[in-house]
């Protein structure tokens, strides 16, 4: 078994400030522990601290148990790794250095086939071996079966590029969660992972013994797993003892104390400052007073020096303003409707202020499907409208919009487009404000976080005055309190809402589910489905 | 004494032996061949049981090729 203990922390950024400071925490042996903040709160940082990664500036970060990590790009590698390689680096240190000589050793062998070679060649095997490099083969093999549904050595040479970011995920995790590390740094486990991935890791997360820490904006898959929050806030970080559920509750009382302590203080000071002066003014005419007066000064010095209690963590602003408008009671009809290709034939009745839920299988059409609600060009048979009044607003998913990588906020509000009208910069800015990107208001779109990225195209629908908004998985790469905004600003939209989401905890707000079935049948359910099969379609 | 009984019974160099007696014959006597290999065994003492065969046949073969 093994642990973490992390003890009095601090991490200056190269230009000075302070991002971390007095960050203690312990994830105890067998715990499962969330890591939780907004984005750019430290969460990689600390995490990346935690595995030796980066070396505090102060503090100290203690282990035990071994070290299994998980690293947030694990989904997205596009370069030429291996899976035999992806799978000796998730290993400890001493595998991978014992793997590193035995490859480096058999290059010499090829190149010069003699005694000495030959000699460094069988040591590192010796040392391969010493190590459990053969027991890590076998595990390699349980992996890959598992992951992939192949032996490690018919898929040891295929490029890690080749697998979805779903197949590379459930490797890491497969390698990790059966491997001999005892403590699991997971950031973002769950990227990538469809609703059945997802409720695998969470079962696998919950099943198994070792102490496990991780990052995830996924609040169905907090709420399941985690039996403790370390909240990244305010340059420091906090424990919640208890799981999601009671957390923001937890988060809020603790927000509020810290302001109720803080606002004390300040009384406080104000008192004594006030009294010192007035005591200043009585000790010129007064002798006695004058002692008085300095005892007092020196109250007020030691008070200052003591220095005020830590301020309540800048509230993240987001405040979300989807007006929308009335529009005909019908806001989208389709009858016989079928994607070219992609499903069976259709009909739906969406009415005005209905909240529908797209589910479905990947490759079913969902995404198709909105972009033709939004007016885009897509093959279709059967018909479709929109009813009175009905204005669409579409939020991509953030890497649709390569034409706007190098814009900048301000830049893409200012020139607008069609139907979105564009704004001076003192409006932009003051739209920006609400949606808490100021600080980014003039920042290439390609610098920005993901949460940055899709609260930006919330301001667009916001600005194009959309009465009907189709969003495509809307709270991928949204913190967990900027996708809480989001909904809260869905819940006040005063229009319709068709939002394609695997997000179960976002799901759950809303009313009606439309489900693109894995065999081509598109149907209405009262509850949200989220195992329909991937699409099977000859590639 | 122990271990000559020991490599003498050992299929890594049974075969290595066998097949390096052939290969050899007439330059190296077979007696020289059953000392080098059985010494390459010893050197290789660590190596994994699977790798053995192939790694002390291949010495033996690189310090044959030297006296031979």
């Amino acid at each position: 078994m093994g642990f973490v203990d992390v003890s009095g922390v601090r991490h200056t950024l190269p230009d000075g400030r302070v991002l971390l400071d007095d960050v203690s925490f312990r994830v105890g042996e067998g715990a499962r522990a969330a890591l939780v903040g907004g984005n750019g709160a430290g969460k990689t940082t600390l995490l990346r601290i935690v595995a030796g990664d980066l070396a505090p500036e102060a503090g100290t970060v203690s282990r035990s148990g071994g070290l299994g990590v998980m690293r947030q790009f694990i989904g997205s590698v596009r370069d030429d790794t291996t899976v035999q390689r992806f799978l000796v680096d998730l290993a400890g240190p001493a595998v991978r250095a014992a793997w590193d000589a035995v490859e480096a050793a058999e290059l010499t062998l090829m190149e010069t086939d003699d005694e000495p070679a030959q000699l460094a060649y069988a040591a590192a095997l010796a040392q391969w071996g010493d190590v459990g490099g053969y027991d890590a083969e076998v595990t390699w093999d349980t992996v890959t079966v598992a992951a992939l549904g192949v032996p490690h050595d018919r898929c040891k040479y295929r490029e890690l590029s080749t697998l979805s970011g779903g197949e590379q995920k459930r490797l890491a995790l497969e390698a990790l969660l059966r491997g001999p590390e005892q403590v699991l740094l997971l950031d973002e486990p769950d990227n990538y992972l469809d609703v059945p991935g997802k409720r695998w890791l969470e079962e696998r997360l919950r099943e198994t013994r070792k102490t496990v820490l991780f990052v995830s904006h996924d609040r169905e898959l907090l709420s399941r797993v985690a039996d403790r929050v370390v909240t990244v806030e305010g340059g420091t970080a906090w424990v919640h003892g208890g799981g999601f559920a009671g957390y923001p509750e937890a988060r809020t009382a603790r927000h509020e104390r810290m302001a109720e302590l803080r606002r004390r203080w300040d009384e406080e000071h104000q008192r004594l400052v006030d009294l010192v002066r007035t005591l200043q003014q009585q000790a010129a005419n007064s002798p006695d007073m004058a002692s008085r007066y300095r005892a007092t000064q020196t109250r007020l010095a030691r008070f200052e020096a003591e220095g005020p209690p830590p301020e309540r963590p800048p509230q993240q602003e987001v405040t979300m303003r989807l007006r929308g408008g009335r529009t005909g009671v019908r806001a989208v009809v389709a009858e016989q409707l079928e994607l070219s290709g992609l499903m069976r034939p259709f009909d739906l009745e969406v009415w005005y202020g209905d909240r529908v839920g797209v589910l479905g299988a990947n490759g079913a059409g969902k995404s198709h499907f909105l972009r033709l609600l939004a007016g885009q060009d897509v093959a279709h048979t059967g018909s479709w409208r929109l009813g009175a009044r009905v204005v669409p607003g579409f939020f991509a998913q953030t890497h649709a919009h390569p034409e706007w990588l190098d814009r900048t906020p301000v830049d893409l509000l200012w020139h607008g487009e069609p139907g979105r009208p564009g704004v001076d910069r003192g409006r932009a800015m003051a739209v920006l404000r609400r949606y808490g990107l100021t600080n980014v208001a003039d920042q290439p779109f390609r610098t920005l976080s993901g949460g940055q990225q899709a609260r930006l195209q919330v301001v667009m629908l916001e600005l194009s005055g959309a009465t009907l908004l189709l969003l495509d998985e809307p709270t991928d790469n949204l913190d967990v309190l900027s996708a809480e905004a989001l909904e809260e600003a869905l819940a006040a939209f005063d229009g319709t809402v068709l939002a394609v989401t695997h997000d179960r905890w976002f799901a759950r707000s809303f009313d009606r589910f439309l489900v693109f079935g894995g065999d081509g049948r598109v149907y209405e359910s009262a509850e949200p489905v989220f195992d329909e099969d991937r699409v099977a379609r000859a590639r | 004494m122990t271990m000559t009984d020991d490599l003498a019974h050992d299929s890594a160099v049974e075969l290595a032996v066998a097949r390096l007696v052939d290969e050899f014959r007439p330059r190296v006597r077979p007696q020289v061949v059953g000392t080098v290999v059985r010494s390459c065994r010893r050197d290789l003492s660590g190596v994994p049981a699977t790798a053995l065969p192939e790694l002390v046949e291949r010495l033996a073969r690189t310090r044959l090729e030297t006296v031979g």
